[in-house]
């Protein structure tokens, strides 16, 4: 509690002539409106005065004749720092040179608001094709699908290699994806290699990006609980969560306990799943094919049990507004702490293993170090941030559900290399078994699920959880109607995404696929890597002429 | 030469699967991921995980098509030898699923690339995936 209030005292102390008001509604969640530019005063002092200050995302709201932007600063819990600028142009000053985690946030509010931030080291697209027409702006409210354009949409050829860093004759640019055997999301990555080096590395995001959140616009709060489930398959319990807390914040509605306890154990369910899939991927990519095979065994007593509980096995359709949908029968709470049981004497083995095998040790040790100013600079999150040794956990550091009354450890590790990140995973597994069984012991009487209203009343809400990948946050702003004015997102991916340069660059290629993986799981496992070499004299420039073209028909594979 | 019909033979009894995802959340694709796994184990059909378009018989789509991903499954599509075959699996990629109106989606699979299988759910559990596959090679036998 005390950074957090500590750190309202230092914008009270400091800033009191450029703020024009501060409010907190509900404990731990501050909002604080600004003059225009003095956000980076204000977020300079927090990141100078209160230790362990991350940038959680940046959100673009269009009012009308302005945007709003708002800076959701983590310290212990979430200021909001909001500003306003014109919507006729709308332009502000960039924060990245005080806090290098900023860089996607802005190139996000850029490319799909149109806010353009002053003094940002690459104001390019990030999500939005290449080929989307100039000012157009899906997020702002007024904006309409231009009809029948379905050829200026069209993306042209995404295939032609960023621009090669000619520093040096040894110089090898090299792309992977966006399909790609070990990814299983595309995502196109250029490396810079300086012969087996990585000397760096450039990602392009946004194939897999849909638009969701303007996608969250048009439906009603209730339907809008299975468009974010959507969001990701893997941790959808957390989405759902996320967004019924922020929604029932603004609704001023109070969960059961029961439902409380009934989210915990899905939440925990969802995370049990989640590490043992990324546990066995790593192992795939670290070249312990039996050790994937083993984990991804062991993983399905796990699905079995959440679709006892939910009626599926990854979609659990299970928390609504205002509670769960369903209750647990006491025949299947006896079978979940059975398969608990035998799941745990699995993580025990799996942690023998991540410990003692000297070759998974020597593959993973000292490998794609993020040190923990590093971790902390780049805003990282979840398994990443706690593997740098910050013992960081919303669970912990803003409780939600029933988190406030089960005891559980926060696992942190202070080696800040691949091994650290597999191994908080393989110990938050056994965790997450203990909260569970906490959980059904403990669980309340009464009611599983209280009514509320279609229509949400005006306000805005940010809420936090810790998703198996970590934190997660969803901002919801309601104008009163059945449907809210604006959802915004910012899935863990995203936060640790851009620290993989910062881990990867100076080590070797044969390090790539191991330290992805320890970042993110958000990568498939079924073969090693295929490289395109674009370096020589054939350029591969690929246009689907040329695939027709036979001629060029080869892959270096 | 007499067509002993090896080709055929070949293919009904080793089809090879290229999975690509053109926008899904990653519930399909880690339904996919699970068919190669023990419980499940695709392999006792001969079918097998490939990365390599030049390879592969069976391509096995996942997810809404993002306009980033159309051009690039097309070319896909098209590096693959014939005769070949698409398996959509999911929803999204049978009509769209919930993000048939969002602003990024260029459209159905089928309105890409030619579909032998439909696969809906979301996510099909891995039995009915099993249950496509199966259904594709019947096809290719008879
Ligand atoms: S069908 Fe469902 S699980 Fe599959 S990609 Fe679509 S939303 Fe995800």
């Amino acid at each position: 509690m005390e950074r957090f209030e500590k750190a309202l005292e230092v914008l009270k102390n400091n800033l009191a002539d450029s703020i024009d008001e501060l409010k907190v509604p509900r404990p731990r969640k501050a909002y604080v409106f600004l003059k225009p530019e003095n956000h980076r005063e204000a977020i300079s002092l927090l990141l100078k005065q209160v230790e362990e200050t991350i940038l959680s995302t940046i959100t673009g709201v269009d009012l009308g004749e302005e945007i709003e932007l708002n800076y959701h600063m983590i310290c212990g819990g979430t200021v909001t720092l909001k500003i306003r600028v014109p919507k006729e142009n709308p332009v502000t000053k960039s924060i990245c040179d005080l806090i290098p985690g900023a860089n996607l946030y802005e190139r996000e509010v850029f490319d799909l608001l149109g806010v353009t931030f002053e003094g940002h080291p690459n104001m390019e697209r990030l999500l939005l094709p290449e080929s989307w027409p100039q000012g157009n702006y899906p997020l702002r409210r007024d904006w309409q699908a231009p009809e029948h354009q379905e050829d200026v949409f069209m993306s042209k050829d995404e295939s032609q290699p960023e621009s090669v860093s000619e520093a040096s004759e040894s110089l090898v640019n090299v792309i992977v994806g966006p399909q790609h055997p070990v990814l299983h999301e595309p995502e196109k990555f250029s490396f810079t290699l300086d012969g087996e080096k990585v000397v760096d590395v450039n990602a392009r995001l946004g194939y897999v990006h849909r638009g969701i959140e303007k996608a969250a616009e048009k439906m009603m709060y209730f339907q809008d609980v299975y468009l974010v489930e959507r969001i990701c398959g893997i941790c959808n319990a957390a989405h759902t969560t996320v967004f019924c807390q922020a929604v029932e914040d603004i609704a001023n509605v109070e969960t059961p306990p029961r439902a409380q306890y009934y989210r915990t154990i899905v939440h925990e369910l969802n995370r049990i799943h989640s590490h043992l899939l990324l546990l066995g991927v790593a192992g795939h990519l670290l070249g312990f094919e039996s050790l994937f095979q083993h984990v991804w065994r062991d993983r399905e007593p796990i699905m079995d049990i959440v679709e006892r509980i939910t009626g599926n096995r990854l979609m659990s359709g299970f928390n609504t507004i205002g509670g769960v949908r369903r209750d647990i029968a006491p025949s299947t709470i006896e079978k979940t702490l059975k398969t608990l049981k035998d799941v745990r004497k699995r993580a025990v083995f799996y942690k023998n293993v991540f410990e003692e095998d000297a070759t998974l040790r020597l593959r993973t040790e000292g490998v794609g170090v993020l040190s923990r100013e590093d971790a902390l600079k780049l805003c990282v999150v979840g398994p990443v941030l706690r593997g740098s040794g910050v013992a960081s956990d919303v669970r912990k550091d803003e409780p939600y559900a029933a988190y406030d009354e089960i005891p559980f450890n926060v696992i942190s590790y202070t080696d800040c290399d691949t091994w650290a990140r597999l191994m908080v995973r393989v110990d938050e597994v056994v965790e997450s078994i203990n909260i569970v069984e906490y959980a059904l012991a403990n669980l309340p009487d009464g009611k599983i699920r209280v009514r509320v209203q279609r229509k949400i009343p005006e306000g805005e809400a940010t809420s936090r959880v810790e998703a198996p990948r970590g934190a997660l946050i969803h901002y919801v702003k309601s104008d009163g109607s059945a449907y809210p004015y604006r959802v915004k997102v910012r899935a863990p991916t995203l936060a640790n995404l851009v620290a993989f340069p910062d881990a990867i660059r100076g080590g070797y290629v044969a390090d790539i696929p191991s330290v992805m993986g320890s970042l993110d799981p958000c990568f498939s496992c079924t073969d090693r890597m295929a490289f395109i070499d674009t370096n020589n004299n054939k350029k591969w420039h690929w246009s689907l002429d040329d695939v027709n073209n036979q001629k060029n028909r080869k892959v270096l594979i | 030469m007499p067509d002993l019909g090896l080709l055929k033979w070949a293919r009904r009894n080793s089809p090879w699967l290229l999975h690509f995802n053109t926008g899904a959340c990653n519930g399909c694709d880690i339904e996919v991921v699970s068919l190669l796994t023990p419980r499940y184990d695709v392999e006792r059909f001969g079918a097998k995980l490939e990365p390599s378009p030049r390879h592969a018989d069976v391509l096995v789509v996942t997810g809404p098509v993002t306009r980033q991903c159309a051009p690039r499954l097309k070319m896909i599509y098209e590096q693959m030898p014939s005769p070949k075959f698409v398996v959509a699996v999911g929803a999204c990629s049978c009509s769209g699923g919930i993000f048939q109106n969002c602003y990024n989606i260029s459209g159905r699979l089928d309105e890409i690339i030619p579909v032998d299988v439909y696969v809906p759910g979301c996510p099909p559990k891995p039995e009915a995936i099993l249950q496509g596959v199966a259904k594709l090679l019947a096809k290719l036998k008879g």
